[in-house]
């Protein structure tokens, strides 16, 4: 079994485990985390692709290196910008939940309050 | 000539559109209504023009318009431009009576829609009128705030709609159905005959015209609209406004060549319309509500004439069922005026009385009337059969409605609903003659008077109004026998199954809610990525 | 295999377009405090400017404007291309961008005695950095690239939407925020299958070489979910209601009018430029299928609601479901795909200015009565006849009656819907505007009794007029010359073989 079948079978597991965490809970720290597991799959993945895509001297493929650079930059802001958003949520609740039933939709008549 | 036809055929429009426009100017708006009643005048002279030199034709391709002014056209923008001129110097020159502005602005849109819709020449311009002549006519509703008004006022706007989304789709057959990709009405028409939905589009052009006309069952809102709007908007909307419906079945019904099946559907269609509207109509108290039964009725006339020449080919009939159908404009008209002329304080119900029998049997074709002229007009789209013994029945029942109509005058009291300005109440006499009195003028464009005054056509006119006399004798006698029909008779159905259908709403949420949670929207979005790739994949 | 792509004439406005926005915001950056909103403002002519240049050269050459960036073609070098549709929609955005500033000029100044306040900064930044993103998202001519706008375009639309900092607001965002990420990390493994098959994610280079491989249905089907997430179709749309109706009006109007369209453009891109050799009828239905119900399902639950922007961010999702009728309307290669095409290209901009103007003035009627409860706006329309005017213009295209964009987005809808013989669709349209007619009744009707109203403040003039203004140019899109039709077939392919009707 080569390296990069193997790197494969991990890519494909981690990302099967970020879709359980996506369906299962409401918990949106957990629900970054599966966001950030997919994308490591979703990076492993780029990588097999950039061995395989080996041409002359290289023995990689330059241009998916640089995507998944790109994209581990890409998923670290939306990291930091989801977590930001998630201790102002908290600051202001004292929890952090994606249930709507607890923080609910605004209801029909306290219009008037939350402009 | 044809340069200034069309001229006048652009200002008939642009006229009303100005007036609109400076009602959005604050110091433009009192003058602009004030003299309003002049916006239709250009409509008036470009009738006039077209009946001595037409048809004119216009294009204005900026603004997606094509216009015809033709004789059926010139016959219902005349006598409907005579009508919005009257009711609109009624209603609008005293500046103490006149409705408040925001009521003003839906009158001048509903204004350009009536007589607009009748020189559209292309399908995406006869839509826009259609839909101006209907949707604005809203406003003159809403501004009541009585809970009958406003149920009035969305019953029909849901029927407007409603016709509307039919018709949309029908046009969407017309013009997918030319071969050219033109979308002049003649054009689309003609390619109707041998287009693959042919029968679906008659019978949404049908449906969706019909909803304008009353015709049985989507006559439920006429009644009640006419009830609750004032007089004057009653007048133009009962009078002029109904016949967009006619101008369409005119426009668009490939008359000329035989079509056996529809045209007799449509004329099954047409006398039910007519007889269902003398029955329910005799069952009414309220005066207006009797004056929308008997458009009902005539509406079903107007439809079976149609019908009958769709079934015979009869290529004049355009000009012909316009005729009648000016006719009942005017006549439509003056007898709401007269509602209002009767109700006030100055009315002198002795001297008027006769004017009033008079005008309203021209419905019924009392000889020497309009009504007669146009009986006699449309008789040979009826044939010597059947069709033409319903057709002097339907005249009887007219008759009969008619002078029902005429015994609910003197009890009139005024009332919101039956005040008219002073204007149309003191001139009501000279609006009522002049109704008939014009027909005459029409005449000979689309008959001759040596046809419409034979010795036999006095006899035709005659013998319905007789039985009609008769029978109103019999309902005066079994008026407390007679079931009270509410106005609008089947609407209360139709609002029923409304209300049920709106209480199953609360399904929806519940799904929304379902989906709202993380798990089920977790798993829709697996599911559509599993979905697509199957339906991707399984194709190839 | 056609020579390799160089930059065309006008290429350089391509760039032009997106380092516009981008130095304006790390300019509000570096400056910050009151800079902020003069650099978006002032900026904002020279956008109008920049795009409406790019949409001349892209009609006068009749074909999309190209640059290489560096000189290098791809597969090597990344392209920025514009067609027809990217002129279209730069242009839109050009407009309602500053519409959007301008009134919110009122409700986001920097407080006088404040030498900066985050609210103000936050806004006038992200607003340059929607503008940015969605220059990116209109030119782009590469998957990955368009993989970053995206990305950036949910940065700067999620500050927006919890700009006014209230708890609900966070939760809203925060919402938006996890499905736009799961939404976008979809695509990028969708993007990943792609280069592993073919070498590149050029969407010229990627069309040629485009075979129906396992792989390049899984991707599609990935890259499509993730952009449906990001659309808010139904039933993926639970993020937008919240988000868009608790958001201030301004901000609301940016989201609703233009960010879910940046999504949707990128699977029409997707669909349209990459993917067309893909045998697609049952995909096509699937979308259809899901634009139908959430037609239905928007306009059913904005019948429902109680408050005027939860209406009109329910109304959003079913003028979202209108646009997905594309795909079953304009596929393939028959003649009748031409109206499909038109039609829906005719939605997407209809809505984004109809939509935009009813936000504000939703947002007008919330300053002037303190509250958006549409039980209680009995008489309002004769207190603030501007702002009633402008819901009701907006509605107007949003039914589909004329004269308006969204009459002729339906008009061409139903015709390539009866011409094809997708009765289906023709129905859904139908019954939409429908349901559309009863809930902008629900708004008007009550508005214009004669009830007495006490306002809290007069209506701002300056923002009604901005909104009207934006309600008017969706009724003037009825009115739009052939010339715009051909416009929009630039650059799309298939088209030559198609012909005219």
């Amino acid at each position: 079994m080569s390296p990069w079948i193997i790197a494969g079978f991990v890519g494909a597991g981690l990302v099967g485990l970020g879709l359980y965490a996506l369906v299962v809970n409401a918990q949106p720290l957990r629900k970054l985390l599966a966001f950030n597991l997919i994308g490591s799959g979703v990076f492993l993945v780029f990588g097999i692709v950039a061995r395989r895509g080996a041409v002359g001297p290289f023995p990689f493929d330059p241009v998916p290196q640089a995507m998944v650079i790109t994209g581990i930059v890409v998923a670290f802001a939306a990291s930091a910008l989801a977590v930001a958003l998630m201790l102002r949520f908290a600051e202001e609740t004292g929890r952090v939940t994606l249930d709507p039933d607890v923080w609910t939709k605004p209801k029909p008549d306290d219009g008037a309050e939350d402009q | 000539m044809t340069a200034l036809g069309s001229f006048l055929l652009a200002a008939s429009l642009a006229v009303p559109a100005a007036f609109f426009a400076a009602c959005f100017f604050p110091r433009r708006r009192d003058a602009a209504l004030a003299w309003q009643w002049v916006a239709p005048v250009p409509a008036l002279l470009a009738a006039l023009a077209a009946l001595a030199a037409g048809p004119f034709d216009l294009e204005a391709p900026a603004l997606k318009l094509s216009l015809r002014l033709d004789l059926p056209a010139a016959l219902l923008l005349l006598v409907s431009a005579l009508l919005w001129i009257a009711a609109g110097a009624g209603a609008f020159v005293d500046r103490a009576e006149r409705p408040e502005r925001r009521a003003a602005v839906s009158w001048l849109l509903t204004m350009i829609g009536s007589l607009g819709v009748f020189v559209a020449d292309d399908l995406v311009s006869f839509y826009l009128f259609y839909a101006l002549v209907s949707i604005p006519a809203y406003g003159m509703f809403a501004f009541d705030p009585s809970p009958e008004t406003q149920r009035a006022g969305r019953i029909y706007l849901a029927f407007a709609l409603l016709g509307e989304a039919f018709l949309l789709f029908a046009f969407a057959m017309l013009a997918v159905g030319e071969p050219h990709g033109s979308l002049r009405i003649p054009d689309v028409v003609a390619a109707l005959r041998g287009s693959p939905w042919r029968d679906a589009a008659l019978a949404l052009l049908v449906a969706g015209f019909g909803a304008k006309m009353g015709l049985v069952p989507l006559n439920g809102w006429m009644p009640l609209s006419y009830v609750a709007t004032p007089v004057p908007a009653a007048a133009v909307l009962g009078g002029a406004g109904v016949k967009a419906g006619v101008i369409g079945l005119i426009r668009f019904l490939p008359l000329g060549i035989p079509l056996a099946g529809s045209g007799e559907a449509l004329a099954f269609i047409g006398f039910a319309t007519a007889f269902y509207g003398v029955v329910v109509g005799v069952t009414q108290q309220n005066a207006k509500a009797v004056l929308a039964y008997s458009s009902v009725s005539q509406m079903g006339v107007i439809a079976a004439a149609l019908g009958m020449a769709l079934a015979a080919g009869d290529p004049d009939a355009p000009a012909l069922v316009a005729f009648y159908a000016a006719n009942h404009v005017l006549v439509k008209g003056a007898l709401f005026l007269a509602i209002g002329a009767f109700a006030a304080r100055s009315a002198r119900p002795a001297a008027w009385t006769p004017l009033a029998v008079a005008l309203a049997l021209s419905l019924a074709g009392l000889p020497f009337t309009g009504g007669a002229l146009a009986k006699a007009v449309t008789k040979p789209l009826f044939g010597y059969g059947f069709a033409a013994v319903l057709a002097s029945a339907s005249s009887a029942g007219s008759a009969m409605l008619m002078l029902h109509f005429v015994s609910r005058l003197p009890s009139l009291r005024r009332s919101d609903a039956t005040a008219s300005p002073e204007p149309l109440v003191r001139f009501w006499p000279a609006a009522a003659a002049g109704a008939l009195v014009v027909p005459y003028v029409l005449l000979p464009f689309v008959g001759s008077f040596e046809d419409a005054f034979a010795l036999s056509k006095l006899w035709d006119g005659l013998w319905p109004i007789a039985v009609g006399a008769l029978l109103v004798v019999w309902l005066a006698r079994a008026a407390h026998r007679l079931p009270r029909i509410p106005a609008g008779d089947t609407i209360v159905f139709g609002e029923k199954a409304f209300n049920r259908t709106m209480s199953s709403g609360s399904l929806f949420d519940r799904i929304d809610a379902a989906f709202g949670r993380w798990p089920a929207a977790g798993l829709a979005l697996l599911a559509i990525v599993l979905a697509l790739a199957y339906a991707t994949a399984g194709a190839g | 295999m056609t020579p390799a792509e160089t930059t065309t004439a006008g290429g350089a406005l391509l760039v032009l377009a997106i380092l516009l926005p981008a130095a304006g915001i790390l300019a509000s950056f570096a400056l910050g405090g009151r800079n902020a909103e003069k650099i978006a403002l002032g900026s904002a002519p020279l956008a109008l400017l920049i795009a409406l240049a790019i949409l001349a050269e892209v009609w006068r050459s009749g074909r999309p404007i190209v640059y290489a960036i560096a000189g290098l073609s791809p597969p090597l070098g990344i392209a920025l291309r514009a067609d027809g549709i990217s002129a279209a929609m730069l242009v839109t955005t050009a407009l309602i961008i500053p519409a959007a500033g301008l009134y919110a000029r009122a409700g986001f100044a920097t407080p006088p005695e404040k030498r900066e306040s985050r609210k103000a900064l936050t806004f006038w930044i992200m607003l340059q950095a929607i503008s940015a993103a969605l220059a990116i998202v209109f030119v782009s001519g590469d998957l990955f690239n368009l993989y970053v706008a995206l990305e950036l375009l949910t940065f700067a639309a999620v500050p927006l939407a919890c700009v006014e900092g209230r708890a609900e607001t966070y939760a809203a965002a925060l919402r938006y925020l996890l499905f736009a990420l799961f939404g976008s990390i979809f695509y990028l493994l969708g993007c990943a299958l792609l280069y592993g098959a073919f070498g590149t994610l050029d969407i010229a280079l990627l069309a040629e070489r485009m075979r129906p491989l396992p792989a390049v249905t899984a991707a599609a089907a990935l890259m499509t979910a993730g952009l449906l997430a990001k659309t808010a179709l139904f039933p993926l749309h639970i993020w937008l209601p919240p988000a868009h109706a608790n958001a201030p009006a301004p901000a609301s109007a940016v989201l609703s009018g233009l960010v879910v369209k940046g999504s949707f453009f990128l699977t029409v891109r997707l669909w349209f430029y990459v993917l067309p050799a893909l045998p697609a009828a049952g995909f096509d239905a699937i979308l259809g299928a899901l634009g139908s119900a959430a037609v239905v399902f928007g306009s059913v639950l904005a019948l429902r609601q109680a408050r005027l922007k939860l209406l009109i961010a329910y109304s959003t999702i079913a003028q979202i479901g209108y646009l997905f009728l594309i795909f079953p309307l304009a596929s393939g290669l028959h003649p009748w795909t031409v109206d499909g095409w038109n039609g829906g290209m005719m939605q997407v901009l209809a809505h984004a200015f109809a939509k935009a103007a009813m936000f504000l003035a939703a947002g007008l009627l919330y300053e002037s009565l303190g509250h958006d409860k549409i039980a209680k706006f009995s008489g309002a329309a004769r207190a603030m006849p501007m702002t009633f005017l402008t819901l009701g213009l907006g509605g107007l295209s949003l039914m589909g009656l004329p004269p308006s964009g969204g009459f002729a987005a339906k008009w061409l809808l139903l015709r390539a819907s009866v011409a094809s013989g997708q009765w289906f669709w023709a129905l859904v349209l139908l019954a939409g505007g429908l349901l559309a007619a009863g809930y902008v009744y629900r708004i008007l009707a009550p508005a214009l009794s004669s009830h007495p109203v006490v306002l809290k403040a007069p209506p701002r003039r300056a923002g009604e007029a901005i909104a009207l203004t934006l309600a008017l140019v969706a009724v003037a899109l009825g009115f739009a010359p052939e010339s715009f039709f051909q416009l929009i077939a630039i650059g799309r392919p298939g088209l030559a073989t198609a012909g005219l009707p």
